[in-house]
């Protein structure tokens, strides 16, 4: 029973201060899970992607219901997220333990980095649906898009206010995410948000919104690869995926009454620390 | 998580709705617009109720674990997966039933997501998203026997 309710207590911390620092739960669980439950890494790789799953799907939710998410790129997109996550699903089983490992060291010093870069203040990764350019008309975006229709497909992916421009950049960067993904257990927001915000002309919250939706069939398309392949533990994903769950509502009703820029410092020294045991494991050492 | 300052699953507040989503266009609306409020619209209901749904079918069978004296982390306490066994294990009430499903509701739910928008796309005769739909369905269906082919 103690194993089970500290599962429960650990995932919840993930959701809570993945959902206080904007990122998803993947960056935190896998260390968690193969670090401080001594679990196989595959086993922890197929975890994390549900309860990656399970908090895109909630905040999908939110942000279609307010407009924010760009429904047709994003479905664009995640087609290509899903073939890359297709292939990095198989591909995790055929790469040797230690280079999951070193990759995931890799990937916590780019997160890393890229917290420290991060000049927003706290909370600019909202997605503030009244700071959206909002159509003359009152229009939801989508309303926008489907209207653009005759002008072009790749037209018909805009929203008001931005075009979406190198849609083919966008697809290829959509196949390295769905690789990373189904490699690493995390949801590719760390690719797709930079790929849609800076190389294809989409606002960061749009970006942001869209790729949280997406993250649901880029995870879901490497997740049932584990499933099928026996990875996922029922009693150790449970109570993960629940904690994180309730993790990240707290966290997303108490972020804006907590100042998170000593929780991002703190982070990223944690970053750092668990990017270097992770490097260690890797090699061996 | 990214949504960050807003409870995930809690009505937004009625301003912010009006900002973008004012509801049904008044007398304003051409039948696109309105087919795209409508799809995202009922592909919300579907995730919000869809992720409750999972979370409480894991919760029972997370409460069912932890009265059993269930011990994750101990070797050989682990049931494999069958899709097949999973409504005998839930008519006898044992928790890692529950858990299959609502692990498997929570993979369901996105593709649940695309098939409505897919016919959503269809039904607003937009063919080029209602084709990318079924594409992203058929990648799932690749990983479903890709994964299948390892097995075997």
């Amino acid at each position: 029973m103690i194993a089970g309710l500290v599962l429960l207590v650990g995932g919840a911390a993930v959701g809570l201060f993945g959902s206080l620092l904007g990122l998803g739960g993947g960056i935190l669980l896998v260390p968690l899970l193969t670090l401080g439950f001594g679990r196989p890494l595959r086993e922890a790789v197929a975890i994390s992607l549900v309860s990656v799953i399970v908090t895109s799907s909630a905040g999908a939710g939110i942000y279609l219901r307010r407009h924010v998410a760009n429904l047709r790129l994003g479905m664009v997109l995640e087609l290509f997220t899903a073939c890359g996550a297709l292939v990095g699903g198989l591909i995790a089983f055929a790469l040797p333990v230690p280079v999951l490992e070193g990759l995931f060291a890799l990937l916590l010093a780019w997160v890393a980095i890229s917290m420290l870069r991060r000049r927003e203040t706290p909370g600019a990764a909202t997605v503030a649906v009244d700071e959206l350019p909002v159509p003359a008309d009152g229009r939801p975006p989508a309303a926008h898009a489907l209207a653009l229709r005759p002008a072009g497909f790749v037209s018909s992916l805009s929203g008001p206010g931005y075009h979406v421009v190198r849609l083919r950049l966008g697809m290829a960067g959509a196949v390295f995410a769905g690789i990373v993904s189904a490699l690493l257990g995390v949801g590719g927001g760390i690719v797709k948000v930079p790929l849609m915000n800076l190389a294809m002309g989409v606002p960061l919250k749009v970006a942001t919104a869209t790729s949280n939706m997406m993250i649901g069939i880029t995870a879901t398309s490497s997740a049932v690869i584990y499933l099928l392949r026996d990875e996922i533990n029922p009693y150790i994903a449970g109570p993960v995926a629940l904690g994180v769950f309730v993790g990240a509502s707290l966290g997303a009703r108490v972020v804006n009454r907590i100042d998170t820029r000593l929780l991002r410092w703190l982070f990223v020294v944690v970053l750092l620390i668990t990017g270097a045991q992770m490097g260690m494991k890797a090699l061996g050492l | 998580m990214t949504t960050q300052g807003r409870d995930p699953l809690e009505p937004a507040p009625a301003s912010e709705v009006r900002a973008t989503a004012p509801g049904r266009t008044e007398g304003g609306g051409t039948p696109a617009s309105d087919a795209a409020f409508a799809i995202e619209a009922t592909i919300s209901r579907l995730l919000v109720a869809g992720t409750y749904l999972a979370i409480a079918l894991v919760l029972v069978g997370v409460v069912g674990m932890l009265l059993g004296g269930v011990d994750p982390l101990a070797r050989g306490e682990r049931p494999a997966f069958d899709l097949g066994g999973i409504p005998a294990a839930i008519v006898a009430l044992r928790p890692e039933g529950f858990l299959w499903l609502g692990l498997v509701a929570v993979l369901a739910l996105p593709v649940g997501r695309v098939i409505v928008a897919g016919v959503g796309f269809l039904a607003a005769r937009d063919r080029r998203l209602a084709l990318v739909s079924l594409a992203v369905l058929l990648v799932i269906t690749a990983s479903v026997v890709a994964a299948l082919g390892l097995e075997g």
